[in-house]
């Protein structure tokens, strides 16, 4: 059969073709001329993709997570502290970095697979806050409130590379991404996320699905903290708090955490939009509201829905695939 | 034995003021199977209406207070109305929307009054002197208005029709509509009755400590610590709960690092949460 007969091929070739063409299209941004302070904004971009999709990825086995930044905290603090403090390399300390968070989500991983749903939001919110109350106890490391501020960056000061660096390492996270999702692992963990009772007695162990999903998420909002750390060679205790969270959360719910395209672009527009509109000043929090607000009423299933949404209120034939119900946390019971 | 005497005071202070703002918490959570962020923001608003009244307009800061907790309600109902009902059961949908909520009114309050701390001046003023301990009087003025409070919400619960429909259609939401109970409005006035007692704290509060935009967010975070504590849809356990709080709250600063309190504070929700989901008193919502 040659490449590209059946629907399904097609389709996959068309999203592949269009990711790729977005790619290179940002690749080539700094040679057009980009000028400094939207690259500024377009790396704080990639980096909040790249937590936004890896909640997302945590999301699909579940576990609807308020405390991501949390994870996030962990690897910035883990390689920023030891690169100022212990000269390492930054190229050294933010492979550690990531290890630190890995390890740490599997270990708090384990108990946390007690609770499941809102439970388990609610322990991740209040592990979000712990973290940021350790981080307050050992202000000797980390500054407590004002924070740790000259980590050694990357690249000096030259804005282009850190561009690519962080475009490269949203290119591997969200195939990574992808892969998982689109794998056994990640039919598992949706399996999971229906009902844990059915995935249990066809012989899925839930728990450990679910540990391995938290690691691997965290893992790689690890990644996204180590590259923010090097990046803005800054972290406070507003950097990481439960506002940032909630807002990642936020990027991913407004883009459609049905989707795979819906962390991408609900981050790209919730940052860009109000970025845009920088001009009004203390009225930008109205407009970051007004698009939820929108979204909210307007688009149930996202701003990755849209065309979904379309097509089902446009369809001709009544044998257009429904949607299917809102998958989130809330319609599984424990 | 001073300083016991003060943290004690300050103790039942604060546990009454959190027992307030959890109790319309978790109403509308066991009502509406809500998380309701934004409850913060309202306690928030309640303030700064009672602030924008007696010192803005110069009305008596006694029916300033009346007026805010009569404004405030009535804003519970369009936020019921408007923000909660289209997203019920979609708890996702339901927190974005809160967040929205809460960005519009902090945002709000600080382009019309700026981000400054403020303080409202006291309903209460003086000092009382008992033997040698001395108080303020607000603090057992608040206290006081607490505590009538919450026995008049215990009443409301137990004793009266639309308290039975409220815990009626806590357990079981469908059962309680084939009773011929409204579900709805149960609904809007279980969020009013909460909106208006997250005014009357916020406004309390607002005269012992200060107040600013965003003093709503760490209220928001204890009462959903007391929630936790105390378990979904138990009124004694929210009394029990928000003492609990409320005196860890006022000792533990005082007896180690405050950082170090906050964190046994939080180390105790996770356990509770992870070792008896339900609370030491609740049952389990989901």
């Amino acid at each position: 059969m040659p490449i590209g007969s059946s629907p399904k091929q097609r389709k996959r070739i068309t999203s592949i073709v269009f990711y790729a063409t977005i790619i290179i299209f940002l690749a080539l941004l700094p040679q057009l001329g980009l000028p400094v302070y939207p690259m500024h904004t377009l790396i704080g971009v990639f980096i909040w993709i790249i937590v936004a999709s890896s909640l997302r990825l945590l999301d699909l086995s579940g576990q609807g997570s308020i405390g991501h930044a949390a994870f996030m905290a962990i690897g910035a603090y883990t390689s920023g502290i030891l690169a100022k403090f212990l000269g390492w390399s930054p190229w050294i300390t933010m492979p550690i970095g990531v290890l630190a968070t890995g390890v740490i989500a599997f270990l708090v991983a384990i108990p946390f697979t007690r609770v499941r749903g809102i439970y388990f939001t609610m322990v991740s919110l209040f592990f979000g806050i712990g973290v940021l109350a350790v981080n307050q106890v050992f202000s000797k490391f980390t500054g407590g409130y004002s924070g740790i501020g000259s980590i050694p960056m990357l690249f000096g000061y030259n804005k282009t590379p850190y561009y690519y660096f962080c475009l490269a390492l949203l290119v591997i996270c969200l195939s990574i991404i992808y892969r998982m999702e689109h794998s056994r692992i990640g039919l598992t963990w949706k399996a999971v996320a229906q009902s844990h009772a059915v995935a249990s007695s066809i012989g899925i162990n839930e728990a450990w699905q679910r540990i391995l999903c938290l690691g691997v998420s965290c893992c790689i909002a690890g990644i996204a903290g180590v590259a923010y750390a090097h990046y803005y060679s800054l972290l406070t205790q507003e950097t990481f708090s439960f506002n940032t969270s909630i807002n990642v959360f936020v990027y991913m719910t407004v883009g459609g955490p049905r989707y795979f395209a819906g962390p991408i672009l609900g981050t790209a527009a919730l940052i860009l939009i109000p970025e845009q509109l920088r001009s009004l000043r203390e009225y930008v929090p109205f407009i970051f509201a007004g698009i939820l607000l929108i979204v909210l009423f307007l688009m149930p299933q996202g701003l990755a829905g849209l065309p979904d949404q379309f097509r089902q209120r446009f369809a001709r034939s009544p044998k257009v695939k429904s949607l299917p119900a809102e998958e989130g946390v809330s319609k599984r019971a424990p | 034995m001073d300083t016991l005497i003060t943290c004690s005071v300050n103790g039942l202070v604060l546990s009454a003021i959190y027992i307030l703002v959890a109790l319309g918490f978790s109403l509308q959570l066991s009502i509406m199977g809500i998380f309701n962020f934004a409850h913060g923001a309202i306690y928030m608003v309640g303030a700064y209406v009672t602030y924008g009244l007696s010192v803005g307009l110069g009305l008596n800061p006694w029916v300033s207070l009346l007026l805010s907790v009569i404004l405030v309600g009535a804003f519970g109902l369009f936020v019921e109305r408007f923000c909660f009902r289209p997203f019920q059961s979609q708890i996702t949908r339901m927190i974005v929307m809160a967040i929205a909520l809460i960005l519009i009114l902090q945002t709000a309050v600080e382009v019309t009054l700026g981000g400054v701390t403020r303080a409202l001046p006291a309903f209460v003023p003086g000092i009382l002197r008992v033997g040698f301990i001395s108080v303020d009087a607000e603090r057992i003025f608040t206290f006081c208005i607490g505590a009538v409070l919450m026995a008049s919400m215990t009443y409301l619960i137990q004793k009266t029709k639309i308290g039975q429909q409220m815990l009626a259609v806590a357990q079981d939401a469908e059962g309680a509509a084939l009773q011929g109970i409204d579900t709805h409005r149960t609904a809007a006035t279980a969020t009013v009755i909460a909106c208006a007692t997250a005014a009357l704290s916020g406004s309390l509060m607002a005269t012992i400590f200060s107040m600013n935009p965003f003093m709503g967010d760490n209220i928001l975070l204890k009462a959903i610590q007391v929630t936790i504590l105390s378990g979904i849809g138990s009124i004694g356990g929210i009394l029990a709960g928000g003492l609990i709080m409320g005196l860890l709250n006022a000792f533990l600063p005082v007896l180690t690092e405050a950082s170090i309190g906050e964190l046994i504070t939080i180390l105790i929700v996770i356990l509770i949460l992870l070792i008896r989901p339900k609370g030491l008193f609740g049952y389990e919502l989901f």
